[in-house]
């Protein structure tokens, strides 16, 4: 692995003195591996597919000085999966040929795809047209994977800020992973800025085809017919809405299994009419289309041809199953006869379509229930979610009596508890604790009168959500998952407040939150991203309140930092300072906790100077904090962040001074466990290692272990991080010879002779 | 920072009718740009390059008559505006509907977002050719490993497929495409700074590159 033939050469690349390596000659490593090898080992965080040695692996645990230089390089790294190369690769792709013809010796291959309209593909033949767009068979010239490419015409993302959108949305859309679903796999925006999708390629029929060609008893339609509103379903439980769903767009197989295309890609393209031609030219417009734009619009549900955006959510796809479903019952569309789209609008909010049973006596009572509340012109009198229907239909299938609109919680609650299982004991008396205490909080942001009828509603869902687990009651599990449970509370959310999206994106913020607390950032992102994205749109709108959408960006930063994606963390916690400093004031304890966040987000990036100039001047600002507990223990973390910095200053001496000082404070304030107490303890055992005083460093970060292992869990990683900080401190001990009493335990008596010492 | 290329430079050597080196230069940098611009409002090669022509000269001018304030504005909104109304101007001698639709769309010249986006994102493109232009002839750096940059990056070859075809490491590959990614980045830097056509540059109390002219 050592052995190289020279490729690069980092003197003449002079990286190493530029912005990308700094960073490495500032930490260096121990010395057993290679200043390379680190920095690969920085890159296999984001580049999966690099192997690293065990044995380096296993090092970089215990390294304090081999796993900051990772860290620092793997900081540099971050705009690698960024639009930067993106952006880079458009260019280049447009250039003229490459100036040094021996760039090209030995990819001549390639040059084809070089100018074509898409990096990395290979199109084929034209497999469709529409009015969105073309869908080209092609090849994933890396892979050779065969997929569909989709290229959406007249829409140009032309602007950073549209191009950041259609990012953050297409990458909500590639989450999706359903059997029922095509599965986005790239997508990307051409030189001249209109977006294309590379998906996978699905061989089959329409499903009107289908139905049409393919002998079906009524069971097995409403088998087939279940499995597309099941993947509907698992894409709004994941907050991503079709928007366009029409029978075109919903293949059936080779093995019989429909599988919808172009999910959310509807909502992607939305930026794109904003700034160019609306669609209301179009839909208004040319005679020509006329025939197409009927045929789409058979299935947009009316608040959709009403034009309203305010006024659409999921329940416009199931308005769209609903003519799906009509459709397979009676070999026609509920309202035809229409010529143009006002007649439609005009049929489709006044008129109720005829029954079905009027068509075909031999249609189901039941199914014909089920089809027309689909098509209910409300979208109030429609079932509430995709969940519902597919409840029902399945109901239909066993011969059970049909609900119509009972989303009954303990259904759902059998449901899903399927994995992770753990005893409902204290552990989850106290998470419950968590959400309710997190939800009195959010609670606390809505004031106004029209807010607290809201608030109401969403206390009242999350008691039921609550209720429904709660194992005395019966409903739930004497036992249950943390990851199910959280799940369930948000689908229970996510049903009931289905249209205040707002206060939906407030409990999806706390979730993430909680997700955050428990170790597990990517969901968190997920949870936080889709709240911050609705609380954007509302923010923009003046519908969402700046201390509101600061709690968000606040939350997003948080995240961020957790991924290490410091840069984008800072600007995050800029921008909910400016928020917090507004709404709240510059010198409020929300306003100041952000601030020493802030402060960590620069020291994480290596700028000292800055981060210390934030803390200070967040310090100064505390001095006119209120004498509560809440604002006491952000002065202790003000202290603990000036510790902290110290030692990033490599300032050993007085980071243990100043981290004493900070412990010394928070004692007064919080139980002697306390978690907080734990990572004081944990940081100040890490840096009295370094002064050398091996004595007082093992009886803290035993302490430390022993508090975090108790109020964090075994499986976190401050808890992890102190055992094998104490591991290390052992061998350390053993040998340079020093005696460290295994035996004694820390009590109050003990612990403040060392922490008298004048913290400075 | 090279001084002599800032924008502020070049500016300052355009008063000077004798100058022929700053006219060049100023030349250099902006014709491509007006062009690629001119391009992405939708404009033929014909029509385009006269838009830029039109553009230079008619900016030199007004130049030079103390009509354009710095404290006023981004020197590239004031082109952007001086070709938009070329460009109106055009459109209306040469009798072009305003409708026209397909492939080479016009944007609308009325929707003056859509138009400074497109002066933009010409001038960030100008600036990362420049980049990858520097990258190629101004570095030291060895071939191959800009040449497994370029299979990786623009050619969206596997790191495996790049490494049989250089016959490097795979390990190599990677940090071939993280170094070169961060010295293009760093290439970038520097030019945006001597562009200094990010916002707020040209206005009161920009980046320190800005204070240059105070």
């Amino acid at each position: 692995m050592n052995e190289r033939d020279e490729p690069i050469r980092d003197d003449e690349m002079s990286t190493r003195g530029g912005d990308v390596t700094r960073s490495g000659t500032d930490a260096a490593g121990c010395g057993r591996f290679s200043m390379d090898l680190l920095e690969l080992a920085a890159l296999a965080k984001r580049e999966r597919e690099i192997e690293i040695d065990p044995q380096l692996e296993l090092h970089l645990v215990t390294c304090k000085f081999c796993a900051r230089a990772v860290d620092q390089f793997d900081r540099n790294n971050t705009f690698l999966h960024g639009a930067f190369l993106e952006e880079i690769a458009s260019v280049a792709a447009a250039r003229p040929a490459n100036t040094d013809p021996n760039h090209r010796d030995s990819g001549g291959k390639d040059t084809e795809d070089f100018d074509g309209p898409i990096r990395g593909y290979r199109l084929g033949p034209e497999l469709h047209r529409g009015g969105q767009g073309a869908v080209y068979q092609a090849e994933q010239i890396a892979t050779r994977r065969a997929c569909a490419v989709k290229m959406l015409l007249g829409g140009r993302f032309a602007g950073e800020k549209q191009r950041f959108r259609f990012e953050r949305e297409v990458e909500v859309v590639a989450h999706l992973r359903h059997p029922g679903i095509v599965t986005l796999y790239e997508s990307g925006l051409t030189r001249s800025g209109e977006p294309w999708f590379a998906m996978e390629l699905v061989e089959g029929a329409r499903f009107d085809e289908f139905v049409r060609s393919h002998e079906q008893s009524p069971r097995q339609l409403v088998e087939l017919f279940r499995k597309v509103a099941e993947a509907v379903a698992y894409a709004h439980r994941r907050g991503v809405i079709h928007r366009d769903l029409k029978p075109g767009n919903v293949l059936v197989d080779r093995e019989g299994v429909p599988r919808i295309l172009d999910f959310g890609l509807a909502r992607i393209a939305e930026p794109s009419r904003e700034g160019g031609e609306a669609a209301a030219t179009e839909a208004s417009g040319g005679a020509t289309m006329a025939g197409e734009f009927l045929g789409t619009f058979a299935y947009a549900a009316p608040e959709q041809l009403a034009g309203d955006p305010a006024g659409i959510d999921s329940r416009c796809d199931l308005y769209a199953l609903g003519v799906m479903l009509y459709e397979c019952l009676c070999g026609r569309r509920p309202f035809e006869g229409a010529r143009s789209i006002a007649e439609l609008v005009v049929q489709k909010t006044m008129s109720d379509p005829p029954r079905p049973r009027t068509i075909f006596t031999s249609v189901d009572a039941d199914l014909e229930v089920i089809a027309l509340r689909l098509l209910a012109a409300d979208p109030a009198r429609r079932y509430d979610t995709a969940d519902a229907l597919v409840e029902d239909l399945t109901r239909f299938l066993d011969g059970r009596p049909i609900l119509a609109r009972d989303d009954s919680f303990a259904y759902v609650v059998r449901k899903n508890l399927r994995r992770h299982w753990i005893p409902a004991t204290a552990a989850g008396a106290l998470f419950i604790t968590i959400i309710v205490a997190s939800v009195s909080l959010f609670l606390a942001y809505q004031n106004a009168e029209r807010e607290r009828i809201r608030s109401e509603r969403t206390l009242a869902s999350f008691q039921k959500a609550l209720g429904s687990a709660n194992p005395e009651t019966g409903a739930g599990s004497s036992s249950m998952g943390i990851d199910d449970f959280l799940a369930l509370v948000e689908q229970q959310v996510s049903t009931e407040l289905v249209d205040e999206p707002y206060q939906l994106a407030g409990v999806l913020r706390t979730l993430g939150l909680i997700h955050l607390g428990f170790d597990d950032a990517a969901r968190a992102r997920s949870a936080i991203e889709e709240a911050h994205r609705v609380q954007a749109d509302g923010f923009e709108r003046g519908e969402v309140s700046a201390a509101q959408f600061a709690e968000t960006e606040f939350a997003l930063a948080r995240v961020q930092f957790n991924l290490q994606e410091f840069a984008l963390a800072e600007a995050t916690y800029r921008r909910a300072l400016a928020l917090r400093e507004k709404a709240l004031g510059r010198e409020d304890v929300d306003t100041v906790e952000t601030m020493r966040h802030l402060a960590s987000a620069l020291r994480a990036q290596q700028r000292l100077d800055e981060s210390q100039a934030m803390l200070e001047d967040a310090i100064r600002r505390s001095a006119a904090f209120p004498d509560t507990n809440a604002a006491n223990v952000i002065r202790v973390g003000l202290l603990h962040g000036r510790a902290t910095l110290l030692a990033a200053r490599e300032d050993v001496v007085a980071a243990v001074a100043q981290y004493e000082q900070a412990l010394n404070a928070l004692l007064e304030i919080v139980p002697r466990d306390d978690w907080r107490v734990g990572r004081t303890r944990y940081n100040l055992a890490r840096v009295q290692m370094c002064t050398g005083d091996l004595k007082r460093a093992f009886e803290n970060a035993r302490e430390s272990e022993k508090i975090l292992h108790e109020k964090k869990g075994v499986d976190a990683t401050m808890t992890r991080e102190s055992a094998s900080l104490l591991a290390a401190i052992r061998a350390m001990a053993a040998q340079s010879g020093v005696a460290i009493e295994e035996s004694a335990s820390l009590d109050a008596g003990e612990a403040s002779p060392a922490l008298n010492a004048d913290g400075g | 920072m090279d001084l002599d290329r800032t924008t502020t430079a070049l500016l300052a050597g355009l008063f000077d009718p004798r100058n022929a080196a700053a006219w060049e230069a100023f030349d250099r940098r902006y014709r491509p740009i007006l062009l690629g611009f001119a391009r992405n409002c939708g404009l033929k090669d014909d029509a385009a390059n006269e838009i830029a022509q039109e553009t230079i000269v008619r900016f030199v001018e007004e130049y030079r008559e103390g009509k354009y304030d710095r404290s006023r504005g981004r020197l590239g909104a004031w082109l952007v505006t001086i070709a938009r109304y070329r460009m109106i101007d055009q459109q209306r001698r040469r009798g072009v509907a305003k409708v026209e639709r397909g492939e080479s769309a016009m944007i609308d010249l009325d929707d003056e977002q859509s138009v400074s986006a497109a002066y933009e994102a010409e001038r960030r493109r100008a600036v990362l050719r420049e980049a990858l232009e520097e990258l190629a002839t101004k570095t030291k750096t060895d071939p191959k490993t800009i040449r497994a940059f370029e299979m990786l990056v623009y050619h969206g070859l596997s790191p495996a497929q790049v490494a049989e075809d250089l016959g490097m490491s795979t390990h190599d590959v990677y940090l071939a495409k993280s170094r070169i990614a961060a010295k293009l980045r760093e290439i970038v830097e520097r030019l945006e700074a001597e562009f200094e056509e990010s916002p707020g540059d040209w206005g009161a109390g920009g980046r320190p590159s800005a204070r240059l002219d105070a």
